[in-house]
C-alpha cells in the first residue's frame, strides 16, 4: 500500500492547446466517479490534482504523497489516442513516452529524473502518456483522443486503487 | 561543401525555455554564418488580441509565457492605464504589483541559475546528472523557486499565468496577515541567494570580454528597475515607452520566425540583468549591493558572469519584496476603475529576461484594434548571434564538441525565453 501518504493523481496539461489538455480532463472525470465511491478507497485517500506550467512543480506537488499517477499528453508516431503506460518507480521513462509536448526547459520525464537523484520521488509512480493529434492554440480535445479518454479515466483509476491497497499476502 | 567548411550543429539545444536550433558555419578560421533559430508568437497574440476587450489583455498576454507570465501582464496594464489616462505610481496596488513581480524574478531566476546555467559550469550535462552529485545546490534552488511561487500564488491567485491582476489594480488585495505568511520564506530564500552570489562567484568563467550597448528602464524615483521607468542605455538612450517605436525597429530575417529587434541608430543591444545591472547598481538594496562589491561584481562585460548579476537580483528581489510586506497597508479599494477612451498607451516593464515593451490602441468602447508586444529574447537575438561569432572566433581551435558546448552556453547566458515562442531551436556548427 501506499506509504504514510495519499495516492495523488496529477492530470498535467495546458487547456489551451487542444489534446495538450487530455491529463486535465481525465483528472475532472475521474473526480465523480470517485465521489461516487467514497473519499477513500480501502483506507487510503486518493486525491487528484490539475497541473499547468513548468514540470519542476511537480515536485511540489507530489510532497507528501504516498504514490502518485502522471497523465500527461505526448507527442509523436504513435496514433492519437494512443495510451502508454509506464511504471517510472524504479526505471527511468522511456525516451519515446518522455517526448511529451513541454518545451519547458525541465521537461516531466527530467523532473522525475531529478526527484529520483533527490531522494523525492514518491515510493511508486506511474505514467500515463496518451498520444495526441493537435497541440495548436484553442480549446477541446480531438475525436481520437476523446475516444481514449473513457478507458483511460477508468484505467488510471483502477491504477490509483491497486496504489492504495495492500499487496496480496501483505500483513498489514 | 570544401575541406575548410566547418559545420557545428546542435539539433536541440538543451536548458533553454522552448526548443530550438543553432547553426555556425567556418571557412577556414572565419566564421561565414551564425544562426539562432527562433519561433516566436507573439504576432499570433497580437492577432488575437484584436477585437478583445482592453481588460482581457492582462489574462490573455499572460498565456504566452508559463515562466514570465506576469511580466506580460504587468506591461499590459500599464500599457492599457496609459491608454486611458491613469497613472498607479504610488500605494499599496503599485507595491503589490512589485511584490508579485518580485515573486516572478525569483522563481525565473531560480530556475535558471539553479537548473539551467549552474550545469554548464559545474561540468555536467543536465540539472539531474548535477543533482546527483550538488545535491545541496539542487535542494537551494528549489527551496528559492518555492517562495517565489509563493508570493506569485499569494498575491496573483494561483502560481502560473496568475488570474488575480487586472487593469486598475487587482480583483482582491492581500490581507497584512495573509502577506506575512511570506516573510520566513523570503527571508531564508535571501540568506540561500546570499550564499548564492559567494559561490557564484568561485565559478570558473571563460574569459571573454563583450562590449554592446546595455538598455534597461531606469526607475524615476531612483529604484531598482523592475515596472516603470525610462529606457535608457550605455550609450545614451533615454526615451519614454511612447518613443520605443521610433528607436527601436523589428525586422524580419530568413532564420528565424521571431523579429529581430535592433535600434535604428546604432544596431544591435543587450537588454536583461547585465544591463540593469550596469545602469542601476546603485539603487540596490544594501545587502545587494554589498553582496555584489564582495563578489568582484562591477562593469559586467563578461555574459558568462550573468549568473552572477542573476544571484545578486535574487538577493535584490528578496529584500525588496521583505520591504513592501513590512510597509503594507491594505488599499481602500482593491483596483481604480479605468474608462476606457480612443487612445494609444504603452507599458514597459523589467522582465526577469529584460525589458517587454507593448503598445495598444483602444477604440472608445476599449475594443483593442490594435497590439504590439515586443519581448527580451526577439531584441537579444542579435546580441546572442554576436556573442557566438565571438566565442567562435575565440574558440577556433577547439575540437567539434568543446566549442558547440561553448556557443551553447553563450545561449544559455542570457536564458533565451523560447516558450514565449514556440517549438524550436536547433544548433548547427559548419566548418567549411
Amino acid at each position: 500500500m501506499a506509504d504514510a501518504g495519499p495516492v495523488l493523481v496529477i492530470g498535467i496539461g495546458n487547456p489551451l492547446r487542444h489534446d495538450d489538455a487530455v491529463g486535465l480532463e481525465a483528472v475532472r472525470r475521474m473526480r465523480p466517479l470517485m465521489r461516487a465511491a467514497g473519499p477513500r478507497w480501502r483506507g487510503v485517500a486518493i486525491e487528484t490534482c490539475e497541473h499547468e506550467g513548468e514540470p519542476l512543480g511537480l515536485l511540489e506537488s507530489w510532497e507528501g504523497a504516498g504514490a502518485v499517477v502522471l497523465v500527461d499528453a505526448i507527442h509523436g508516431e504513435s496514433q492519437a489516442g494512443t495510451v502508454r503506460r509506464f511504471d517510472a518507480s524504479s526505471t527511468p521513462v522511456p525516451a519515446d513516452l518522455a517526448g511529451s509536448t513541454s518545451t519547458h526547459a525541465v521537461g516531466v520525464a527530467e523532473a522525475i529524473e531529478l526527484a529520483r537523484a533527490l531522494g523525492r520521488l514518491p515510493r511508486r509512480i506511474v505514467v500515463y502518456g496518451v498520444a495526441g493529434a493537435r497541440f495548436d492554440a484553442g480549446g477541446g480535445l480531438s475525436d481520437e483522443v476523446l475516444a481514449a479518454l473513457g478507458p483511460l479515466t477508468e484505467a488510471v483509476l483502477r491504477d490509483a486503487r491497486m496504489l492504495a491497497s495492500p499487496p496480496q499476502g501483505s500483513a498489514r | 561543401m570544401s575541406e575548410r567548411t566547418r559545420v557545428l550543429r546542435t539539433d536541440y539545444l538543451a536548458r533553454v525555455e522552448g526548443e530550438g536550433a543553432m547553426y555556425v558555419k567556418l571557412d577556414g578560421r572565419e566564421v561565414v554564418d551564425v544562426r539562432l533559430r527562433i519561433y516566436e508568437p507573439p504576432r499570433f497574440f497580437e492577432a488575437l488580441l484584436r477585437g478583445r476587450a482592453f481588460t482581457e489583455a492582462p489574462d490573455i498576454t499572460a498565456r504566452i509565457c508559463g515562466i514570465c507570465p506576469v511580466a506580460y501582464q504587468m506591461s499590459a496594464v500599464r500599457a492599457m492605464e496609459d491608454a486611458c489616462g491613469v497613472r498607479i505610481d504610488e500605494g499599496p496596488l503599485r507595491d503589490l504589483r512589485r511584490l508579485i513581480y518580485c515573486g516572478e524574478w525569483i522563481e525565473s531566476h531560480s530556475l535558471h541559475v539553479y537548473m539551467l546555467h549552474a550545469p554548464d559550469f559545474l561540468g555536467f550535462a543536465s540539472a539531474v546528472e548535477m543533482a546527483r552529485e550538488h545535491r545541496e545546490i539542487v535542494e537551494q534552488g528549489l527551496q528559492m523557486k518555492k517562495a517565489g511561487n509563493a508570493v506569485i500564488a499569494l498575491v496573483g491567485g494561483r502560481e502560473v499565468h496568475p488570474i488575480n491582476v487586472r487593469v486598475g489594480g487587482f480583483y482582491r488585495v492581500p490581507t497584512r496577515g495573509e502577506l506575512r505568511s511570506l516573510v520566513d520564506p523570503l527571508h531564508a530564500a535571501r540568506e540561500t541567494a546570499l550564499e548564492t552570489v559567494r559561490w557564484a562567484a568561485t565559478l570558473p568563467f571563460p574569459d571573454v570580454d563583450r562590449t554592446q550597448e546595455l538598455v534597461a528602464l531606469s526607475d524615476p524615483d531612483g529604484e531598482y528597475p523592475v515596472d516603470r521607468g525610462t529606457i535608457r542605455s550605455d550609450a545614451g538612450l533615454d526615451i519614454t515607452p511612447a518613443d520605443f517605436d521610433a528607436h527601436i525597429v523589428e525586422e524580419q530575417v530568413e532564420h528565424s520566425n521571431a523579429l529581430h529587434a535592433r535600434l535604428r541608430e546604432r544596431g544591435t543591444y543587450l537588454t536583461g540583468p547585465l544591463a540593469r545591472f550596469a545602469l542601476s547598481s546603485g539603487a540596490l538594496a544594501p545587502t545587494a549591493r554589498e553582496a555584489a562589491l564582495e563578489a568582484g561584481l562591477d562593469a559586467v562585460s563578461n555574459p558568462f558572469r550573468s549568473i552572477l548579476v542573476r544571484a545578486v537580483e535574487l538577493v535584490q528581489a528578496c529584500e525588496e519584496a521583505l520591504s513592501i510586506i513590512d510597509s503594507y497597508e491594505e488599499p481602500d479599494a482593491p483596483f481604480v476603475e479605468v474608462t476606457p477612451r480612443n487612445a494609444v498607451g504603452y507599458g514597459a516593464t523589467e522582465a526577469p529576461r529584460g525589458l517587454l515593451y507593448h503598445r495598444y490602441e483602444i477604440a472608445e468602447d476599449g475594443a483593442i484594434l490594435d497590439a504590439r508586444i515586443v519581448p527580451p529574447t526577439s531584441q537579444n537575438q542579435l546580441a546572442i548571434e554576436e556573442d557566438l561569432r565571438a566565442v567562435v572566433e575565440d574558440g577556433v581551435d577547439l575540437p567539434d564538441e568543446k566549442l558547440s558546448l561553448r556557443c551553447e552556453q553563450a545561449i544559455r547566458n542570457h536564458d533565451p525565453c523560447i516558450s514565449c515562442a514556440t517549438h524550436f531551436l536547433k544548433l548547427t556548427v559548419d566548418r567549411g
